[in-house]
């Protein structure tokens, strides 16, 4: 047994060697690994959440939101934690729509309901324990079947799925920020504002071309179109030809899958594509208005293809009897004096073949084969607009440039893209891809459309006050690579008014079953019905006052007999006279501010403004110094900045 | 006079336990705006979500869906064809209104 003292010096050793490595495993944490530690502490006490951006608003071009960004909830309930649990179960299965299966979720250790649910229904929730909400940001379709395939869907990722909110989603989304919040040891988050590391940065607002008018009406009139006609789909396309703007665009199918067809589903046109053969005839001469071909009694035979007949046999035709009663043997005849490359470059000017450049994923070009690909028959099946394939936006668009002088324009969905903070980014200016003909082979082709429906085919689109030009075309449909029998497309392409055009409408029934199939008793009737509904509806971007310019004076107007009762057109929506009393304001003189700087001055004095040309304010409507209702609409003209306009505006300035 | 040994302590502690009240005031300050923060934002989320679906019904009312079929049953208004309506000529820029 060793000394005392031996012992003792043995412990203070140990003692000593105890406190060196203390300090030495205390130098090796705080020193050599403290970071890492400092590290797994900072993970435990907290953590970083995402703070996610708010989408941007789609809204129409009147301003009305068609799809927004709204705060919803998914919840959590801790069964253990609720004070009253058969109360609360209760309550919670009110307000979330829990039945039967669900219910029972109440009872175990941690129920979780992905929802989501709405700030509305977990409102009576927030105050009882145990109950956790976790919001997230939802999209929100304030009308779910409005233009619902051309906006689309966002995923369950919260990225854009399909439509216009796949396009968009670079612009829409927005950039998501992040924010460590305190936890406990138990985890749960401590009561203390977060520290926002980086701040979410909301997604650009877009405004569309569409008018959620119109496309009400489209789509209501297409609906009612199938059901009446028992048909398998159709699609409705309306255009502003003077800038390419697309203003309504629907499609439906028999099995409600509400594919964008309009985009995306090709057809042959039919006779609706006559007029582009005859585009190509007029504008390379070859044919004379007074010229004449026969008639054929029906029945024209070419080599390697069926005979061709006509359902209304004429002893003789001109280029304009061919397009107004729908000739397919006089059309044939006359394109027999154009060579393969001439027909093929026409079709290709007025956009046939190619993509229109539209912002819409997954367009489809359609199908126009080179003259090299073309059989015997190709040149007389494209005259009467078969051996091609089209989208219904391609048609509209081809219309348009005959609407337009002749000038083809890239169809467009989008109108305007501003910041969140409302700074504008993009504004949409018609952006023009050729000219396909010059503006009087295109006032030329108006007039022999215009006799379609005065005369012609097309009869049943026509209005009484407002002239229309149109062109219709029934084509058999290809079914799995062959003619199906007894199925046909029925298309009908229209320009209203005829004179300066300010609206393309292209409608489309696949395989009506009941009654006609034909384009003239089904296609068209439906244009008719949408122009009135159209020219009723008070929010429609038409131009009245040129649409009053265009309707025969009142005098004119043969009024129906009803007993000397003046028709009262109700606008929708309605809007009660008492708003009209409004009080009176002084027009301000804004002729030659910028734009900007009149419509603000505009807008202090309560009025709206409608916008005509661009450039320098040159004059107002009502004009300086009359008096208007606060609210109503001053047109204000404007016009290029060029130094003409400058000593135009100073002299009339002057003057005043 | 100056100041002894015990005094210094005192001022110390005094000085210590007002930083410290300070520190709690400030903390508690916070966390009641926090909770008030959550509670303004989860009010204001109700708020947009009630917005939202009033904005909903009104479309829904408004829309020609629903708007039609009542005019023409509830009042006998039907919607006009294009011979009804008659669009008044605006006058030229140039000429004094009517």
């Amino acid at each position: 047994m060793a000394k005392p003292a031996v012992r003792l010096q043995f412990v203070e050793r140990g003692v000593f060697l105890a406190l060196a490595l203390l300090a030495v495993r205390a130098a090796q944490v705080q020193l050599l690994e403290g970071r890492r530690w400092a590290e797994a502490a900072q993970a435990q006490r907290t953590e970083r959440i995402v703070l996610p951006a708010r989408r941007g608003t789609l809204s129409d071009r009147h301003g009305t939101p068609l799809a927004l960004t709204q705060e919803t909830y998914h919840v959590g309930v801790a069964p253990n934690e609720l004070r009253d649990p058969a109360r609360d179960d209760a309550l919670i299965a009110r307000q979330l729509g829990l039945t039967g299966r669900w219910q029972e979720a109440l009872h175990k250790r941690y129920a979780y309901f992905a929802g989501p649910f709405s700030a509305l229904e977990v409102r009576p929730l927030r105050s009882i324990r145990g109950v956790h909400l976790e919001p997230v940001v939802n999209r929100f379709y304030p009308a779910p079947e409005l233009a619902r395939a051309t906006i689309g869907r966002v995923g369950d990722d919260g990225y854009g799925a399909s439509g216009l909110e796949k396009t968009l989603d670079s612009l829409l989304a927005g950039r998501s920020g992040s924010a460590v919040v305190l936890k406990d040891r138990a985890g749960r988050e401590y009561e203390s504002p977060a520290r926002v590391i980086a701040q979410p940065i909301a997604g650009h607002d877009v405004e569309l071309t569409l008018d959620a008018e119109l496309q009400e009406i489209a789509q209501r009139a297409l609906d009612d179109a199938l059901r009446r006609m028992d048909a398998d789909g159709g699609d409705v396309v309306m255009l502003d030809p003077a800038t390419g703007e697309v203003l309504a665009i629907a499609s439906r199918q028999r099995d409600g899958t509400g594919r964008p067809s309009a985009f995306i589903d090709t057809f042959e046109p039919g006779s609706v594509a006559k007029i582009f053969a005859a585009a190509a005839l007029l504008a390379l001469k070859r044919v004379r208005p007074s010229e004449h071909v026969s008639g054929e009694d029906g029945i024209y035979r070419l080599p390697g293809r069926p005979p061709i007949t006509d359902e209304d046999p004429q002893p003789t035709l001109t280029l304009a009897d061919a397009i107004r009663v729908s000739s397919n043997i006089a059309i044939v005849k006359f394109a027999a004096r154009l060579t393969p490359a001439e027909q093929y470059r026409m079709l290709r000017d007025f956009g046939f073949g190619v993509l229109t450049g539209i912002e819409f994923p997954g367009e489809a070009a359609g199908r126009l084969r080179p003259p090299s690909e073309w059989t015997r028959p190709s040149a007389a099946s494209l005259a009467i607009g078969y051996e091609l394939s089209v989208t219904p936006i391609q048609v509209a668009a081809a219309y348009a440039a005959l609407a337009n002088g002749g000038l083809l324009l890239q169809p467009s969905l989008i109108r305007e893209v501003r910041s969140p903070e409302g700074r504008v980014l993009y504004r949409h200016e018609p952006e023009p891809v050729r000219r396909a003909v010059s503006p009087e082979i295109a006032a030329a082709l108006r007039d022999l459309l215009r006799g379609v429906v005065e005369r012609g085919t097309g009869a049943e689109a026509a209005l009484t006050n407002f002239p229309v030009a149109a062109k219709t075309g029934t084509a058999r449909r290809v079914v799995n690579g062959h003619y199906a029998p007894g199925q046909y497309t029925a298309s009908f392409a229209a320009l209203f008014p005829a004179d300066k055009p300010q609206l393309v409408l292209v409608v489309k029934i696949d395989n009506p079953h009941k009654g006609s199939y034909f384009a003239a008793q089904t296609a068209a009737p439906v244009t008719r019905s949408m122009l009135e509904q159209a020219l009723a509806a008070r929010t429609v971007a038409l131009d009245r006052a040129r649409l009053s310019t265009a309707a025969p004076p009142a005098t004119a107007v043969p009024l129906e007999d009803d007993g000397g009762v003046v028709p009262y057109v109700v606008p929708w929506p309605y809007q009660p006279d008492s708003v009209g009393a409004r009080r009176r304001q002084t027009v301000p003189d804004v002729t030659g501010l910028r734009l900007r700087e009149a419509v603000r001055a505009l807008h202090r004095r309560g009025f709206r403004v409608a916008l005509k040309g661009w450039g320098t304010a040159e004059h107002t409507w009502p004009a300086a110094g009359d008096s208007a209702a606060s609210g109503a609409t001053v047109t204000l003209f404007a016009e290029p900045v060029t130094p003409a306009a400058v000593g135009a505006i100073a002299r009339r300035r002057a003057k005043r | 006079m100056r100041l002894k040994g015990r005094h210094w302590v005192a001022v110390w502690l005094v000085a210590f336990l007002a930083v410290t009240w300070l520190v709690y005031a400030r903390q508690t300050a916070a966390i009641h705006d926090a909770r008030e923060l959550i509670e303004i934002r989860a009010r204001r989320a109700s708020l947009e979500g009630h917005k939202a679906e009033l904005e909903r019904r009104v479309r829904t009312e408004q829309s020609r869906a629903v708007l039609v079929p009542r005019a023409q049953a509830k009042l006998g208004l039907h919607l006009p064809a294009d011979s009804e309506i008659i669009l008044v000529p605006l006058p030229g820029p140039g000429t004094s209104p009517p």
